[in-house]
């Protein structure tokens, strides 16, 4: 289900003749457009933490890993937090390592078991180095945000950071599980 | 110019064309006529050589491009280079968000030098009467300039054939009388046009008319048929306000008291652009009622008012008893939670093409989804469900796939979902817009069922035959003029002010050199670490913002939100730290002057972070902003990185987030409409509205990818070097000038860091 098995039989060989193909660039461009409009939402759902925000661009990341493959995951993880980079540097960056960490894993592992313990066996793998990634991710950061030691960040791993990106990560999971049928009954119409 | 074509076109099995043998001399004006899924669209593709048969030879332009089953890419891109294609939808069809830059997209990608971009650029603006409109940005026009737009950019690329398919179906009546000028001009200068469409007065006025039936050319023949009423450009009676007109014989006046009451009702989205005024109006149980009138008059506006999806400025709302809006002599108060639940349970809103609210696995699972928010399960909503399809046809599709329906049924789809939820007043929005007469007269049928049944039904429309349905018309006048319809009339003759102010030392600054210099300061604003550094780098930002020319409260005022969070996140740190002088006591914590001066710091460098990338968005255009962003990537290319499509997928990226961002509104609001709602309920009742939402956005995201992917096809982009640039940067004095400022600002910044 790669885009670039898009060269159906009737196409009429330009389209294929640029290094990527218009419908790979239009995709990836969509994909990358929702990734940034889903990545301005803020959803508090973790009461401890009012701070901390949920934002379904992670969602996004995968459902393009899933259908396009890993290259569409990177391409979405990294472009979809640049607009980030001019009111939050460090945690756009951050938030690209994260995004990286949780689809790049999940789309390669579906990439060989194309089903649907494929998928789940991706989501959980990603989700463990995407937490492993956002925790690294805050001890470094948060020093610089809020004046505060390692050690002072290490003492919120286990009350804060990690239950709330856990929650994170197992809502991505499950909505990315319930919504991914109808959105390959939707990619498999359109070719 | 085009000879024998002839060919087939598989679609797993069944035949799209079938045989089809067509000759179109240059010069000559065609229009291709049949019912959705007569394979116009497909020959269309064909024509413009944007796809390729299963079996025939077609040659375009004397390219000969499909012979014995292979395509010819060579001469496809040579033909495709004389073709000009343009789509349904205007807005997919805009790849950036300055009409100059769009209109130029063409010739970049067919390789005209840049001095002569300019010259194509101001020709094929001025055909299309869109002179004046080349600075402005074209994802705010109307439909009918965004379709001007598009054609634009098809005649910069000096096309000798333009292929339309279906250009007029999402424009309204001045749209399209806008559309067929543009045709008749090109027509006049020789240019051959085939011009796809299902209106019978628009495929009057072409010299040879071409009907389609099931993949066959069923009649293929001169044009005789005057048109019996102008064919456009008929205006609509406007006057001041709101005024109603019967369109039945007689109305009785002793009408039972009115289901829905507006009085006074006055709305706007912005300041003095006013969408309604003083709208006063009732309708009556039962009531069949079309609301008409251009675009921009406020038509959706006021369904949107009537649903609780907006709040009026001022003045009364009731509906169904329930008061949505009470003036209050300021503001018109919004409805309190529990009203807005009895509300959604009694009213049903169609939204404009509603089908793309489908999310679910089946049919029966999205029709559920309404009167299950409604409180509704098992058999009891097991029979609502297989009732409501029954009654409108549906039920063989209960198991299917709502996005493997064709576009009628997708449409009807949606309206059960909404009628399962039994409303006693159903709005619609267009419910016919983009269907084709089939599927019209299965919705028409439906108005005329639900009046028997006393169901009230509002329509909006355009269309002068689907208001006769309703019993009455309210025709809302200019004088609520929106921002549309003010755009589209007032601006045809009103050049954009050419006196451009002198850009400001930052905005004229090469946008590579700017976002570098930038970034660096942002990122390093982070090792601030004293009030003093402090100080320098708020000196730094101000003389920026200085030579910025921005004014410095709007400014702040865009990063506002922002700021008030830093304040309240370093506020903390004065409770946190405990070294240096207490000054005061709260409690048992002290308040210490390094607390103080810390939480300025923490507080001060975030601002500063936020100001300069409100400065740098602020002096910069998106378009020169993905340019610097694909020339700082290039050097890339040589490890293999696609750095041009990347940045042109970061262009078409940013030019999308304003119409997805309005579409997921628009979903949401549709669902809420249906009663689901993400911020209550159980988490799994949650996690189905969240699931409600985002999959329509997803299936909304790779529509507009297919008709973007098949514009760019159209505009003849095929990557690679040979592209050129319309838009040069270079490097300046004043970049080194700027370079060397912040260099020098960097190394006091250092040279502090050491002295304290």
């Amino acid at each position: 289900m790669s885009v670039s098995s898009h060269t159906n039989t009737h196409s009429t060989g330009v389209a294929d003749s640029g290094r990527w193909s218009t419908r790979r660039i239009a995709v990836y461009a969509l994909f990358v457009a929702l990734a940034m409009v889903t990545s301005f939402v803020e959803l508090p759902i973790f009461p401890a933490a009012p701070y901390l925000k949920y934002d379904p661009s992670g969602i996004v990341c995968l459902i393009a890993g899933f259908a396009f493959g890993p290259s569409a995951a990177v391409i979405v993880s990294v472009l979809g937090f640049v607009p980030h980079m001019f009111g939050d540097p460090w945690g756009s960056i951050m938030a690209i390592a994260v995004a990286l960490a949780l689809s790049v894993p999940a789309s390669l592992i579906y990439k060989r078991w194309r089903t649907r313990k494929g998928a789940t066996a991706g989501i959980l793998v990603g989700a463990v180095v995407a937490l492993a990634i956002a925790i690294v991710g805050n001890l470094l950061i948060t020093p610089i945000y809020a004046h505060m030691t390692v050690a002072q960040v290490a003492a919120m791993i286990v009350p804060i950071l990690l239950p709330f990106n856990l929650l994170k990560f197992a809502i991505h999971g499950v909505v990315t599980f319930l919504i991914y049928k109808p959105i390959s009954d939707l990619l498999n119409r359109t070719r | 110019m085009l000879h024998d074509v002839r060919f087939s076109y598989d679609d797993g099995g069944t035949w799209a064309l079938d045989g089809v043998d067509l000759t179109i001399g240059a010069g000559e004006r065609v229009s291709v006529v049949g019912a959705n899924g007569s394979g116009k669209s497909t020959l269309g593709r064909i024509i413009a050589g944007l796809a390729a048969p299963d079996s025939g030879t077609v040659t375009l332009l004397e390219q000969q491009v499909f012979h014995d089953g292979a395509a010819d890419a060579n001469a496809y891109r040579a033909a495709r280079h004389g073709i000009g294609a343009v789509f349904q939808n205007p807005e997919d069809q805009i790849v950036t968000t300055v009409t100059e830059d769009d209109v130029a997209f063409g010739p970049e990608n067919l390789g005209v030098p840049r001095e002569h971009i300019g010259d194509r650029i101001a020709t094929a603006l001025h055909r299309v009467g869109m002179t004046g409109f080349g600075t402005s940005d074209p994802t705010r026009m109307s439909g009918g300039q965004q379709q001007r737009v598009a054609i634009a950019g098809m005649l910069a690329m000096q096309p000798r054939m333009l292929v339309l398919d279906e250009p007029t179906a999402m424009l309204d009546e001045s749209g399209r009388a806008e559309i067929m000028h543009v045709l008749d001009e090109l027509h006049r200068r020789g240019v051959t046009i085939v011009h796809i469409t299902h209106a019978e007065d628009e495929a009057a006025l072409a010299d040879r008319i071409i009907r389609m039936d099931r993949g066959h050319i069923v009649s293929d023949g001169a044009s005789d048929a005057v048109p019996l009423n102008p064919p456009y450009g008929g205006q609509l009676p406007s006057q001041r306000g709101a005024t109603t007109q019967s369109s039945s014989t007689l109305h009785t006046v002793s009408a039972p008291s009115p289901i829905i009451t507006l009085s006074h009702v006055s709305f706007s989205y912005a300041k003095n652009t006013p969408i309604l005024a003083d709208v006063s109006l009732t309708i009556n149980p039962g009531e069949t009622v079309a609301i008409m009138g251009h675009n921009g008059c406020g038509k959706s506006t006021l369904t949107r008012l009537l649903c609780a999806l907006e709040t009026p400025d001022r003045g009364d709302i009731t509906v169904a008893g329930i008061p949505v809006a009470r003036d209050t002599g300021r503001r018109s108060k919004p409805l309190r939670r529990r009203d807005r639940k009895r509300l959604r349970a009694g009213i049903g809103y169609v939204m404009q093409h509603p089908e793309r609210q489908l999310f679910a696995e089946t049919v029966a699972e999205d029709v559920a989804y309404g009167p299950r928010n409604l409180g509704l399960d098992g058999s009891e909503l097991d029979e609502r469900v297989s009732q409501t399809l029954k009654s409108l046809g549906l039920s063989h599709l209960a198991e299917r796939s709502p996005f493997s329906l064709s576009g009628g049924q997708q449409r009807m789809v949606a309206i059960a979902g909404i009628l399962a939820c039994r409303p006693k007043i159903l709005v619609m929005d267009e419910p016919t817009s983009s269907l084709d007469a089939t599927a019209t007269q299965h919705i028409h049928d439906l108005i005329a069922d639900l009046k028997t049944q006393g169901v009230t039904v509002i329509i909006v429309t355009h269309d002068r035959s689907e208001a006769d349905l309703a019993d009455r018309v309210i025709t809302l006048g200019d004088h609520s003029v929106g921002a549309n319809h003010d755009r589209e009339d007032s601006d045809d003759h009103r050049p954009v002010e050419s006196k451009q102010p002198r850009p400001s030392f930052i905005t004229a600054l090469d946008p590579r050199m700017k976002m570098v210099l930038f970034l660096i300061m942002m990122f390093t604003a982070f090792a601030i670490g004293t009030p003093v550094q402090l100080a320098l780098a708020a000196a730094m930002v101000a003389v920026i913002l200085a030579a910025s020319r921005l004014g410095p409260i709007s400014v702040l005022h865009s990063v506002r939100v922002l700021l008030a969070l830093f304040v309240i996140m370093s506020a903390l740190n004065v409770f946190f730290v405990r070294t240096g002088t207490p000054l005061v006591r709260i409690g048992s914590i002290p308040i210490t002057d390094d607390g103080l001066w810390t939480a300025l710091v923490y507080a001060g460098r975030l601002a500063l972070v936020v100001v300069l990338g409100a400065i740098m968005l602020g002096t910069t255009t998106p378009v020169r902003l993905t340019d610097a962003f694909g020339s700082l990537l290039s050097p890339l290319s040589r490890l293999g990185v696609h750095t041009s499509e990347i940045a042109l997928t970061m262009s078409l990226a940013l030019r999308f987030i304003p119409t997805l961002t309005q579409e997921t509104q628009d979903v949401i609001d549709a669902q809420s409409a249906r009663g689901g709602s993400i911020e209550s309920g159980t988490p799994m009742q949650r996690l189905r509205a969240l699931t409600a939402i985002i999959v329509p956005v997803f299936a909304g995201a790779l529509r507009h990818a297919d008709n973007l992917g098949l514009a760019l096809d159209a505009r003849s982009y095929e990557g690679g070097s040979h592209r050129t640039h319309y838009r040069m940067m270079h490097i300046g004095g004043r970049d080194i000038a700027f370079a060397g400022m912040v260099i020098v600002y960097l190394a006091a910044l250092i040279a502090l860091a050491f002295i304290s």
